[in-house]
């Protein structure tokens, strides 16, 4: 345990009895925990123990089985083997209300709360103790109260849609507060704030961790998880790699055991790149909450050559696809297809001057699900001939192109009239890149292009993008599975909160030096650029004195 | 889900695509049963069923003149219908039929009286009047969707509200100023103006006029516009997906503006041919009949298929048609409404039929472990 975070046997917390002797006692303790998902396993054997008093943090990939995990402490998921002790008593939890009985409570990435009621209405609602005639005075009096105690301060008579995602994320923390938790579990807090809204949480996490109670704090950022908590576990593929003292882990280790896999190095065909077909100059752009999720992005792909961009999701890959595809607006920057430049034009003129388009959302955005197949193999075709002449369009020339296009790239199980949406993911981005690359792109972005699909789809997904760049077209891949970055990737790219943490050439890539480049660190001495990122975490890391 | 009965198990599935026996077998059952149900329910009101459904019949389409003045109210009604259709396509919600209706009226009116006045008259007069009654539909529609397409505010409200403020215009032209539109004449009770006779729709028989053959013809057009051009197919893909609309370069706020606009047209067009094929002139009292509103009805009861909208336009007009002489025969006219509204449920729920299938299976285990 850091410096901080002792003190906790001082202050008055009845029922915390705690610290008998060096040893504290345990809060929770899960054992051997396994839970698989249509045969997955996302929990495999996962063992897992949490102190009265600490921060514990979760640490892992995307997929690693963290938010797994702690649903099942949350009660949301019942194990399919395994056991939960609270306080050491062996419980049993069927829903996330006797958890919240037990003193467990999670707060979700997505929120759940009432938009039109205020701070206060969303605390009594679905409160035990709330009746039906409640005095709305001693109810905000309390919740001002629990606020001022833990740093948690939001006017208890604020609606909840005026407040900001930060504050909102306060409420979400003090209905738990105030329904008696004391085994808080934190989903990724930090994804959704801002940086001094973050450190406002890491101080609240201490307030409440010197009150003696235990928090888990899930993430995948390495300075964060080092800042703030005093004990860490990796997770990873779903098992559990190991646990320690945050004072005696350091970024190095860390990230090793988040991403160490063996990588074996790909045997491919170099092929030489030609000239910059896609260049993104110095591009800044907004995620959906507002927050800037693009900063000053430059990049660079070439003809026949792949570029991976590699992250965790959640740092602007999305918005980047986006930006460059023409479906979300830049603030600045400039983004060239060969020499033109299209940062300004509509995403109709960007298709016609030959960008193709893989979207990560592929049910509604690459496709339209409720559709036949072939109109949506038309989908960007439609509007020159043979599909249409003038402004009609030719029914019988869709079908027979869709039934080619089907052929050529081995597209199974359509049926006439059948929804797109219920061909399975494999025959799905099929389907989406045969539709892409039969327009002959000069640019593919391809967002996620193998995510959820089966061994052998992900093999012929894979061997499509190759043969594409071999026959000249540069790709710009966005994805978050490692082993595909560095498999395919003439180049990767490194994204970390909207910035451009490092390039790398994959032969030279270590999982080590992409793990903390893809947590925020920059790797010393790996040949890449300095992250700005280190400054803000600077000022923080020398607390405890 | 399944049910057990007895030896048997009743399953419930889900099925994506319904076979040919159930497209075309469930809506008639639907209307069988609903039809049933009506019967019950009339002859618990201590009315004969028969001589009541025989009667409807015998008002709406027996004889000529029933035939005509059925197909007459279904003209009105199958362009409020198609207007509705091609909105709700793309699953935006044009409420306003009715005001774009009463808007279309208060143009063609307008203009066919200054058209008059000024000695243009004859076809040339007919075409400008329905134009302008189509036009001013649109345009109406239009202070709706430029805001919808735009700024994203909810179309159902409104298109819903615009309609009460056509309904404050039309009453204002006639009742509370000495407007261009108002008989100065009649100083009793205040009526509209009448249009020149040469601007009166072309009569067959009856008093079924052309605009029957206008409003096929628009079916017919809204079909083909739907099916096979690239206006219908962005509708189509728009309808499903906004997200995969704009992925593919398709213009989606110019589309919900057409959309609305077209479907405001319609609605307007049918005011133009209410004014110069049945009424003459601006009629309030006539024209606040909920003709918009019920367009919404009979679209969803032909399951937004343009062509689907005439029969059943028809059907709902024939209805209304025969309730006046149900009247005279002490079947009260509401026992009409009544059936109206238990056919349209019961064919809204045998739409669960079309996305369910049920099984009946005996049940395997027990049973018939023991058994053996």
């Amino acid at each position: 345990m850091t410096g901080d975070s002792n003190p906790a046997a001082s202050p008055a917390e009845p029922d915390t009895s705690e610290v008998a002797g060096g040893e504290p006692r345990a809060a929770a303790r899960l054992s051997a925990i396994t839970k698989s998902f249509f045969g997955v396993p996302a929990n495999d054997r996962v063992d897992f123990d949490l102190r009265w008093g600490e921060i514990h943090a979760l640490l892992g990939e995307n997929g690693a089985g963290k938010s797994t995990l702690c649903s099942v402490l949350a009660g949301l998921y019942h194990p399919d083997s395994g056991e939960i002790h609270l306080d050491s008593e062996r419980v049993d939890l069927a829903s996330p209300q006797q958890a919240l009985e037990h003193g467990v409570g999670m707060v979700y990435q997505h929120f759940r709360l009432v938009d039109r009621f205020t701070v206060a209405e969303n605390l009594a609602l679905g409160h035990p103790e709330t009746g039906f005639v409640t005095s709305r005075r001693s109810l905000e009096r309390q919740v001002a109260e629990l606020g001022r105690r833990y740093g948690l301060e939001v006017s208890p008579k604020a609606a909840i849609w005026q407040l900001s995602v930060g504050e909102q994320q306060r409420v979400e923390i003090l209905k738990l507060l105030y329904r008696g938790v004391r085994i808080l579990i934190l989903d990724e807090p930090t994804a959704v704030l801002t940086p001094q809204e973050a450190q406002s949480l890491f101080k609240t996490m201490r307030a409440m961790a010197a009150d003696g109670q235990a928090i888990i704090f899930v993430s995948h950022k390495l300075d964060e998880v080092l800042e703030v908590s005093d004990r860490v576990t990796v997770l990873r593929d779903g098992e559990r790699v190991g646990s320690m003292e945050t004072a005696e882990a350091d970024p190095a280790t860390l990230a090793r055991m988040m991403v160490g896999r063996d990588l074996a190095t790909p045997d491919r065909t170099k092929t030489t790149a030609g000239a910059a077909a896609l260049s993104v100059r110095g591009l800044f752009a907004d995620g959906d909450r507002g927050l800037e999720a693009l900063r000053d992005v430059d990049l660079e792909v070439k003809e026949s050559q792949i570029v991976g961009v590699a992250g965790v999701a959640g740092n602007g890959q999305r918005e980047l696809a986006e930006v460059i595809t023409g479906l979300r607006r830049s603030k600045r920057g400039q983004i060239f297809l060969g020499d033109v430049d299209i940062t300004r034009s509509s995403t109709l003129d960007r298709i016609k001057l030959g960008l193709g388009f893989v979207p990560e959302d592929r049910m509604r955005t690459g496709m339209a699900g409720g559709l036949p197949l072939a109109a949506n193999l038309a989908l960007k075709a439609y509007r020159q001939p043979p599909l249409s002449k003038g402004p009609v369009v030719s029914q019988k020339a869709v079908e027979e192109r869709a039934r080619s296009l089907e052929k050529q790239f081995d597209i199974r199980g359509v049926r006439w009239a059948m929804p797109t949406s219920l061909l399975s993911g494999g025959n799905i981005q099929r389907a989406i890149l045969a539709r892409e690359l039969s327009a002959r792109p000069r640019v593919l972005v391809a967002a996620a292009p193998t995510r959820g699909l089966d061994v052998a789809a992900i093999d012929a997904i894979r061997q499509i993008l190759l043969d594409e760049r071999d026959a000249g077209t540069a790709i710009l891949m966005i994805s978050e599975d490692l082993e595909e970055i560095l498999d395919l990737s003439d180049e990767i790219v490194v994204l970390y909160e909207g910035r451009v943490m490092g390039r790398l050439d994959p032969d030279d890539a270590s999982p080590e030096v992409l793990g903390m480049l893809m947590a925020g660190r920059t790797a010393e001495g790996a040949g890449t650029t300095a992250g700005p990122a280190d400054d803000a975490a600077a000022d923080t890391a020398t607390e405890p004195a | 889900m399944s049910l057990s009965l007895g030896a048997f198990e009743l399953t419930v599935e889900r099925q994506q695509i319904p076979s040919r026996l159930v497209r075309i077998g469930a809506p008639t059952a639907s209307v069988a049963f609903g039809l049933l149900v009506g019967a019950l329910i009339i002859w618990a009101a201590g009315q004969d069923p028969i001589l009541a459904y025989t009667e409807m019949a015998k008002k709406g389409f027996g004889g000529r003149l029933a035939l005509t003045g059925t197909l007459v109210l279904a003209t009105p009604l199958i362009l409020t219908g198609l207007a509705a259709v091609v909105a709700f396509r793309m699953k935006v919600w044009n409420i306003g039929a009715e005001g774009q209706l009463i808007l279309g009226a208060v143009a063609s009116s307008g203009l066919g009286l200054w058209l008059g006045d000024n000695g243009i008259g004859g076809p040339v007069g007919i075409v400008l009047m329905l134009a302008a009654g189509a036009g001013a539909g649109a345009l109406w529609a239009a202070l709706a969707a430029l805001p919808r397409a735009y700024l994203n505010t909810d179309e159902v409200i409104s298109t819903l509200m615009l309609n009460f403020v056509a309904l404050g215009i039309m009453n204002y032209l006639i009742f509370s100023s000495f407007s261009h539109w108002r008989d100065p004449g009649r100083a009793t009770f205040p009526v509209g103006r009448f249009v020149d006779d040469s601007m009166f729709l072309h009569r067959f028989t009856g008093r079924l006029h052309i605009g029957l053959f206008i409003a096929l013809a628009a079916a017919g057009v809204l079909w083909w516009a739907l099916r096979s051009t690239r206006w219908g197919f962005e509708v189509w893909v728009t309808g499903d997906s906004p997200r995969a609309a704009l992925y593919s370069g398709m213009r989606v706020d110019r589309k919900i503006l057409s959309v609305l606009m077209v479907s405001g047209a319609l609605a307007g067009l049918g005011g133009g041919i209410e004014v110069g094929g049945v009424l003459g002139n601006l009629d309030p009292r006539a024209l606040s009949l909920g003709v918009g509103f019920a367009g919404i009805v009979v679209a969803a009861l032909a399951r937004l298929s343009p062509l689907g909208v005439i029969p059943v336009a028809i059907l709902v007009a024939s209805f209304t048609n025969a309730k006046p002489g149900l009247q005279v025969l002490g079947i009260p006219s509401e026992i009409v409404t009544l059936l109206e509204g238990i056919l349209f449920l019961c064919i809204v729920g045998g739409e669960w039929f079309l996305r369910n299938a049920l099984r009946l299976q005996r049940r395997a285990g027990p049973v018939e472990a023991a058994a053996s």
